[in-house]
């Protein structure tokens, strides 16, 4: 990060006014590091143009390995007891059908946990450390801008032109 | 539902986790000592035997095996609840997700620990586990009752990765809100979440497909566990309708319990505009449809049992209408079917006392409804030499003191120190409208 | 209001027109000549499945309007009105299930067996009577449903006579209220459901378990109406579908709605196969006789397992892998092909239930031209009807209705 770098956060009661600043940002000179809400706004998601998560990628992993891994699980164990019981084929895919389907949710849940946890690094406390302001949780969407040392007052009125409240940070290298 | 400020949900929100007065300490203790009792009454049964419970021949399974089936039915709604009906977007489930959530950790728990205490020999359950050993056994994956040991893992698995993830943003609003110690438990708790845009884009996924997975997992694992009965060959047991029936059932049972629950804790934490009585009609009205699907199954299988003109199914659903056990069988039907339809009728179902008395009635029907079928099972079954009857000894009673002391303790824990509505979702209800 | 200058679904496709009534005339003049010919039962059986299957569907994609009522959905537009023009099979439906008592002794394979004690049920009187009014109070709830429904939707300028004036003259004497409407709707569509349930259930057994006398399935009720809905809900996308496709954005119809009808499509694909399954499980890990005869001769002898697995794979396989996918639901033509698919499966399958019944250990399947004819026969008669009922209530396939 540079070190000449002022972060100043713009706090929002509305998120229409949010997004406008967040548009307003892509065209100033000035960088948009993140933002943080309460809950998920779209009118802000779709300011920010992001991509589409990744985290179903995980999920489907997850549950191909675990439909994979429920059948072998019931195959090998009924090998090992080589006899017929009850009448029914040593390895019969019918029951072993269960096993394969709970084994399946199973290992997309866990596919899905990590993934969610991968790909939003969490946990992670910087963040919260760093730049944050708890009423981010509450009722403010907050919009975490930097500029250059000495535009600061750029930045702060392009945040207050949207209706928006400051907070400044003690810049400590 | 009124429109709330985000402001105005944390608040009422928050201030329902200031410290408690001494009354609640006093029900948790009260509670605790049901929970020690149910201990007690476990450990006197390890030390003496199984034999202390009354099970015995013919009737080899009896108040465990309801109590299990009873927990693990309560525990379904709650997914309902927060999986199925975010999938269909359907907005009232909202201020109510969190608590039937948390509800539905709480019964696989429960009902986690009766095959556990239904074993004589608790410390030999680990033979249960699929592990290499010298003898070379392993778990016979053919039987239902090892169905059961997966399918009840991966739900409270499941369950419990789904709730902690529904909470970490309202963790994260009620660290913002703490000092202290308070305040460093519940940072760590959240994981550090600051609600970034990269935060919520994954977790939005992530939470979508949590709920798409955990719906055919609600519909598995009681079907699973409706399959410990269906697939023995025992009269009345060995029906293909048990699976759809039993989910419904379950469905039944927990959206009683969700009213039981949420009745009272919507006084105590005067949430009356946030689980405004729509809420409370929404899901009475779905329960007059389960119950409707259960009583469907109950004509169903009379009908059948007729139809097949086979004498020995015949004899198990005359005996269960006539026999022995015949009032278990009135409960049943007049409890589960034919009582909630009084919900039909919008005065009754906008009534609190109402809505709460029906719920209770709700979950004592779908409790003998547990008992007429596994118990009717294995009392009246092929030769009419080995019939007989059954009756639950006082450690079972105090077994079953125990788990619903147990349920209603660690709930109320919860209620009281964690957000019981999720602030989260609330919000957004409030935004949408 | 509605707005005209719109081609309507039923519109003036003259080719669609032509098209269902040749397939009818070929259908409906194969299906006699079969029944005048060497091997009366086949043409019977293909009848009765026809039967089955195109009520079956007409039934389901009402109920599809009447649950979206109840439970107050707000995603639906133009689907709900679009699924209630099914219920133009239903007159057609009940003169075709009277029909089936010429061929009573094609249809009703216990009719020349002992059945110990069964004859009580099962006799010929008692069968037509309980099932003939089943299906009259079924489709009288479901017409008076439809009643109040299109009293939201009429527009008063269009021109009106017969039923148009009917429906009318119930919007002007209630007085345009438009909560009492609605409350008459949830009463009626409440009533659909639950007579939705108990009937298909009854025909269920009456007509497709009871082909096999001795075997029982308590499940098999429940099983006939999720696999009505299930090819009521196909049906109801591939009419969506052609609205789409012919009338584009005036249709109505965005890509969140086909999203989530695809998205509800899959999750009955999901529950039919389950419902399947669940039959399939107990019966065999129960391995009794009396009960695993019936599945054996569908799933393990030849002709039968080749089919079992055909609908297997139209019916749950291809719809699941193709519908994980989230874009392909929004695409018309591939929804109304997959469809289609789906319910040939669904006719495949009332083939694979009732064909062991009606031809023990037979050469080769019963499934040749004319069989496919008559399904195509069936298939115009259906066109047919949903085509009358948008044409006399256009307002079904138009985008606007009194909210």
């Amino acid at each position: 990060m540079n070190s000449a770098e002022t972060h100043i956060l713009g706090l929002f009661k509305s998120e229409d006014q949010a997004a406008e600043s967040i548009r307003e940002l892509a065209k100033s000179p000035y960088s948009l590091k993140r933002t943080n809400t309460p809950f998920p706004s779209h009118k802000i998601m779709d300011a920010l143009k992001l991509k589409p998560s990744k985290v179903g990628l995980f999920t489907l992993v997850g549950g191909i390995t675990g439909f994979l891994s429920g059948f072998l699980l019931a195959i090998f164990t009924a090998t090992r007891w080589n006899l017929i019981v009850s009448g029914k084929p040593i390895i019969s895919l019918i029951p072993f059908f269960i096993v394969g389907f709970e084994f399946t949710i199973l290992f997309a849940v866990f596919g899905n946990f990590i993934g969610l946890l991968t790909q939003a690094r969490l946990p992670s406390f910087k963040g919260l450390d760093q730049y944050y302001d708890p009423r981010c949780s509450g009722e403010y969407f907050g919009v975490l801008a930097a500029c250059q040392a000495g535009q600061q007052d750029g930045l702060k009125q392009l945040f207050e032109k949207q209706g928006g409240e400051i907070k400044e940070f003690n810049e400590t290298i | 539902m009124s429109q709330l400020t985000y402001a105005q949900i944390d608040q009422a929100i928050i201030n329902t986790l200031t410290p408690p007065r001494k009354s609640y300490w006093l029900i948790v203790f009260l509670l605790f000592c049901g929970v020690f009792v149910g201990a007690a009454c476990w450990v006197y049964q390890i030390f003496i035997g199984i034999g202390v419970a009354g099970q015995n021949n013919p009737a080899a399974w009896g108040t465990y095996l309801i109590n299990f089936v009873f927990w693990v039915g309560i525990a379904h709604s709650g997914t309902l609840i927060s999986a199925i009906l975010h999938l269909f977007r359907a907005g009232w489930r909202n201020p109510i997700a969190r608590a039937a959530e948390t509800m539905t950790v709480i019964a696989v728990s429960i009902a986690g620990l009766f095959p556990f205490i239904h074993l004589g020999r608790v410390w030999q359950v680990y033979y249960m586990l699929p592990y290499p050993n010298q003898r070379m056994l392993w778990p016979n994956f053919l039987s239902p009752l090892v169905f059961d040991v997966v399918a009840i893992s991966t739900y409270l698995t499941v369950s419990s990765l789904f709730w902690y993830t529904g909470l970490l943003p309202d963790l994260a609003a009620v660290r913002d809100r703490s000092t202290g110690l308070r305040r460093k438990i519940f940072k760590a708790l959240s994981f550090g979440w600051t609600g970034a845009h990269e935060q919520w884009r994954h977790y939005g996924r992530g939470y979508l497909f949590f709920a798409a997975l955990a719906t055919p997992l609600v519909i598995s694992v009681h079907s699973v566990v409706s399959w410990d009965f269906a697939l023995g060959i025992v009269p009345g047991w060995h029906t293909t309708i048990f699976a759809p029936y039993f989910v419904a059932g379950a469905i039944h049972s927990g959206l009683a319990m969700v009213l039981t629950l949420m009745i009272p804790l919507r006084t105590m934490f005067k949430y009356e505009n946030i689980i405004t009585m729509e809420v409370l009609e929404n899901v009475a009205k779905t329960i007059v449809f389960t119950g409707l699907i259960v009583g469907f199954a109950y004509g169903t299988e009379y009908f059948i049992a007729w139809y097949s003109h086979n004498s020995i199914e015949i004899e198990q659903f005359r005996w269960r209408a006539l026999g022995d056990y015949r009032w278990g069988f009135y409960f049943m039907v007049l409890c589960n079917t034919l009582l909630p339809l009084l919900f039909v009728f919008k005065k009754v179902r906008t009534t609190i006392f109402a809505l709460f008395v029906i719920s209770l009635i709700v979950n004592f029907g779908m409790w003998w409804e547990r008992f007429v079928i596994i118990v009717g099972g294995v009392a009246h079954g092929f030769s009419p030499h080995a019939w007989g009857l059954y009756a639950p000894t006082i450690i079972e009673y105090g077994i079953m003191l125990g788990s619903f002391s147990l349920f209603f303790f660690l709930f109320l824990l919860f209620a009281k120190h964690l957000p019981s509505v999720s602030m989260t979702e609330m919000k957004e209800t409030a935004h949408h409208e | 209001m509605s707005e005209t200058p719109k081609k309507s679904v039923a519109g003036s496709g003259k080719a669609a027109v032509f098209v269902s009534i040749a397939l009818s005339t070929v259908g409906i003049v194969v299906f006699l000549a079969g029944t005048l010919g060497e091997h009366p039962e086949r043409a019977w059986q293909a009848y009765l499945i026809n039967f089955l299957l195109w009520s079956g569907i007409a039934q389901g994609a009402v109920l599809f309007s009447a649950v979206m009522h109840m439970t107050k959905a707000r995603w639906t537009g133009p689907l709900s009105g679009l699924s209630m023009a099914f219920a133009g099979f239903f007159p057609l439906s009940f003169v075709l299930f009277l029909v089936l008592f010429i061929g009573k002794s094609y249809v009703f394979p216990w009719l020349h067996e002992d059945l110990h004690g069964k004859e009580v049920w099962l006799n010929l009187p008692f069968l037509f009577t309980r099932d003939g009014v089943g299906l009259l109070i079924l489709y009288g709830i479901g017409f008076n449903y439809l009643y109040y429904a299109l009293q939201l939707k009429i527009d008063p300028n269009q021109p009106s006579s017969g039923l148009r004036a009917l429906v009318y003259k119930g919007w002007k004497r209630n007085n345009h209220n438009t909560g009492l409407i609605q409350r008459q709707m949830t009463i009626w569509g409440g009533l659909y459901i639950l007579a939705f349930t108990l009937v298909l259930s009854l025909i269920g057994f009456d007509l497709v378990m009871a082909a096999d006398p001795h075997w029982i399935s308590t499940l098999f009720g429940g099983y006939t109406f999720v696999k009505a809905f299930y090819s009521g809900l196909g049906a109801l996308i591939i009419l969506a579908g052609l609205s789409r496709l012919r009338n584009g954005e005036a249709s109505g119809l965005t890509r969140n709605q086909f999203h989530d009808i695809g998205k509800l499509f899959f999750a009955f694909c999901l529950l039919w196969a389950d419902f399947f399954y669940v039959q399939l499980i107990v019966i065999w890990y129960g391995n009794i006789p009396e009960e695993t005869h019936y599945v054996i001769a569908r799933t393990v002898t030849q002709p039968w397992r080749s089919l079992a697995w055909t609908v297997f794979g139209l019916s749950f396989i291809l719809p699941f892998i193709i519908l994980i996918n989230k874009k392909i639901k929004t695409v018309p033509v591939a929804m109304i092909v997959l469809c289609a698919i789906t319910i040939i499966g669904i006719w495949l399958e009332h083939l694979l239930l009732l064909g062991p019944a009606f031809s023990h250990e037979p050469a080769s399947l019963p499934l040749g031209l004319p069989e496919v004819l008559i399904f195509l026969g069936f298939l115009g008669l259906m066109v047919i009807s949903v085509r009358r009922f948008i044409r006399t209530f256009p307002e079904t396939a138009a985008v606007a209705a009194r909210s």
